[in-house]
């Protein structure tokens, strides 16, 4: 590594170096108690998957180059040149790393390895070491926020077809739409992914509970976020904090994307309109006596995997429950609490890397497939499509024989027209 | 020899002091100075007051009763002991009305205070030479605990010298001037603190307890300060 390369890398560090990123990189005592808090540890066993040996390969660049120390006593701290042998080392631990943040929970002080790994996902963008495939989807994204109307006539076509099957699930009174698009004033904007399967039911929901809605023009997923750019992920989320403001909604709905989900409640800042996820809003719908839902569809148990970004990191926990309730009579809880949940493996890009994870994928989540077979549960519902993906990837590998689902499809196929 | 005693017991310890003040109070503003986080950083459920949870979390490591009870009794142990024998330094300068609210001899706790933190650093020590936190661990949470021991071992030998064998040369009076003199910059070392059989061990003490305070702000110790706010964070 030249030291013109080190030193913008150093610059890319330096500006992670916020109050909290301080704290997090001056406290850990290295205890081990987070050891067994990682499910790539609890399920294979290497040292380098404990949280703290993941946070210590940044914090070894850390200590050389932002501590007085550095220059004086190196050694005391195990203090590390950033070569290109780090960069080696700072992919296995990032890309190892799904960002579940179970392992905060387990910290005395509460580190956020998630976000000790955003440094060394930053360094590796600088350095053109990251996944190339990950920038070139964000940039996909950020290009089609730039020049919304060369996509807009193709995207129209394309929903346009998807109509059909939203009435199929829910007949509509005549003369409305099935998928609204670019209406003004409309209540509620729903941001999707780019797929039928993320559209059709919660258009059909949309529709029963009576719903003012207008479907996003981008999609939800942010791929910014998985690769560790601020700068990306600003400008992914930017075009729909746009187009709220745009159309004037009240509501932003986020569909089942645990990523999309917290990128957009915690970055979007102050705005006019409220950020909720899809699942928080099927769940009133139910309260308010909007849709019913037909309780005995399901045989057999039910669990529920809850996204780690959705749940454990954003508050999205009793609504899925209640939902459930009112889809089954056998529901089973995987985990005594919530916040102690396994992440599904998925997280952090790894999904969205395809093959190429795959092995690992399925060896770093064993710990979630046996909790899930501990439940004896035949359905293992979800909010979120990494993990949907994920456990479908387990469901086969492990040979668990369940049935992986959406919450949203299933509240759509529930739904009892009156 | 006694211009060893002197430069241990008096310039290096207003060194290793000004070190450790100046030092600590340098990097906690430089840090709390640095901006704040714009989004939240908080673990859900959340459980309100979140100031109070924090502060739980911060006193009473739950986490660590959770998954490593048997670390949790020594770290539990370890830090009220630690308290105990900060109040005990203090009333090495003079009386203080508050802490004779339960009458005791200086040195709260009849030498057993000592001892509990020398048996818990040693059981820090040794968890950490066996994997995976031998893996974890750097040369620092080593050095950090093997001053610690230095420390806590030559200064209970001291307490346990006049409690336990009766060796009551050295006393609570010789140590009050000594250390008042300091306090007031006149310093002097009364002949006992530094002529009497066990006055090496006072120097010993006092030397590590130096290279101790003059590390502290520059290393994983700060975690002592930085605990609460971090713990306020993942509350919320
Ligand atoms: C009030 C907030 C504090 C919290 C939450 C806290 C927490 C902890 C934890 C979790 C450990 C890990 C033990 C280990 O390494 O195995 C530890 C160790 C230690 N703490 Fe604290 N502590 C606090 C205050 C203090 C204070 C005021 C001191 C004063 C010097 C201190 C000194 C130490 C030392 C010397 C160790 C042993 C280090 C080691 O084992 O490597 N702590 N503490
Ligand atoms: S539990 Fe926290 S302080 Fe302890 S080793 Fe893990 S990250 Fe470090
Ligand atoms: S955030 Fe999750 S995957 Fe990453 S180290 Fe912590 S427990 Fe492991």
């Amino acid at each position: 590594m030249d030291p013109k390369t080190r030193e913008d890398l150093l610059k890319l560090f330096q500006g992670k170096l916020n109050e909290a990123m301080t704290f997090y990189l001056e406290t850990c005592t290295r205890c081990g108690v987070c050891i067994e808090a990682c499910h790539v540890y609890a399920s294979m066993g290497k040292v380098r998957y404990i949280a703290a040996y993941r946070q210590e390969i940044v914090r070894r660049i850390y200590k050389k180059y932002f501590k007085a120390r550095g220059n004086v006593w190196p050694s005391v701290g195990d203090a590390k040149e950033l070569n290109d042998m780090a960069l080696e080392e700072l992919y296995e631990a990032a890309y190892s790393c799904t960002g579940c943040r179970r392992c905060m929970v387990y910290c005395p002080f509460g580190i956020d390895t998630q976000m000790i790994m955003s440094i060394a996902k930053l360094l590796l963008v600088g350095a053109h070491s990251e996944p190339e495939i990950l920038t070139l989807l964000a940039d996909t994204s950020i290009e089609k926020g730039k020049s919304l109307d060369i996509f807009k006539e193709s995207f129209l076509t394309g929903i346009k077809k998807l109509e059909k099957d939203v009435v199929k699930k829910w007949k509509m009174e005549a003369g409305g739409t099935p998928i609204p698009m670019d209406v003004q004033g409309a209540d509620l904007l729903f941001v999707a992914l780019a797929g039928a399967h993320s559209i059709i039911p919660t258009a059909a929901i949309f529709n029963a509970a009576g719903e003012n809605w207008t479907l996003s023009f981008f999609e939800a997923v942010n791929f910014g976020a998985f690769v560790g750019d601020p700068g990306r992920t600003q400008l992914i989320l930017d075009r729909i904090v746009k187009e709220a403001k745009r159309l004037k909604v009240k509501e932003v709905c986020i569909c089942e994307c645990g990523t999309a989900f917290r990128v957009m409640k915690q970055l979007a800042g102050k705005q006019p309109f409220k950020v909720s996820s899809v699942t928080e809003v099927h769940a009133r719908y139910i309260k308010e006596g909007r849709i019913q839902l037909d309780r005995s569809l399901l045989n057999g148990v039910v669990t529920y995997h809850d996204p780690c970004q959705i749940a454990r990191n954003g508050d999205v926990i009793d609504a899925p429950r209640y939902i459930l309730k009112h889809l089954t009579n056998h529901f089973r809880e995987m985990s005594p609490d919530p916040k102690y949940n396994w992440c599904c493996g998925g997280g952090g890009g790894l999904v969205a890397l395809g093959e190429e994870t795959l092995d690992f994928r399925m060896k770093s989540s064993k710990v979630k497939a046996d909790q899930i077979k501990r439940t004896e549960a035949t359905t293992v519902v979800t909010a979120c499509e990494n993990c949907h993906t994920q456990l479908c990837n387990l469901n086969d590998h492990y040979q668990m024989g369940v049935d992986v689902k959406f919450l949203s499809s299933m509240v759509a196929d529930a739904l009892v027209q009156k | 020899m006694n211009t060893l005693y002197y430069f241990v017991l008096i310039p290096m310890v207003y060194f290793s002091f000004t070190v450790f003040f100046v030092g600590t109070g340098i990097r906690l503003v430089k840090i709390f100075r640095k901006p704040k986080q714009s989004t939240s950083l908080q673990i859900y459920p959340e459980k309100r007051p979140q100031w109070l949870w924090a502060l739980h979390d911060t006193f009473l490591f739950p986490s660590v009763r959770k998954h490593k009870p048997v670390l949790w009794i020594f770290l539990i142990l370890f830090h009220v002991c630690l308290l105990l024998l900060m109040i005990g330094h203090l009333e090495l300068f003079g009386e203080f009305r508050i802490f004779q609210i339960i009458p005791h001899e200086v040195f709260l706790g009849k030498g057993f205070v000592g001892l509990i933190l020398c048996l818990a650093v040693l059981f820090f020590l040794f968890r950490r030479f066996l994997s995976p936190v031998r893996e974890l661990s750097v040369p620092e949470d080593y050095y950090l605990l093997i001053l610690l021991f230095l420390i806590v071992l030559f200064g209970s030998q001291m307490d346990w010298a006049r409690r336990w064998y009766g060796y009551e040369e050295l006393l609570v009076e010789d140590y009050r001037t000594y250390l008042l003199s300091l306090l007031t910059l006149k310093p002097e070392l009364p002949y006992n603190v530094i002529n009497s059989g066990h006055s090496f061990m006072l120097v010993l003490h006092v030397f590590f307890a130096n290279l101790f305070l003059i590390f502290f702000p520059f290393s994983q110790s700060m975690h002592s300060f930085l605990s609460l706010p971090m713990n306020k964070l993942r509350r919320g």
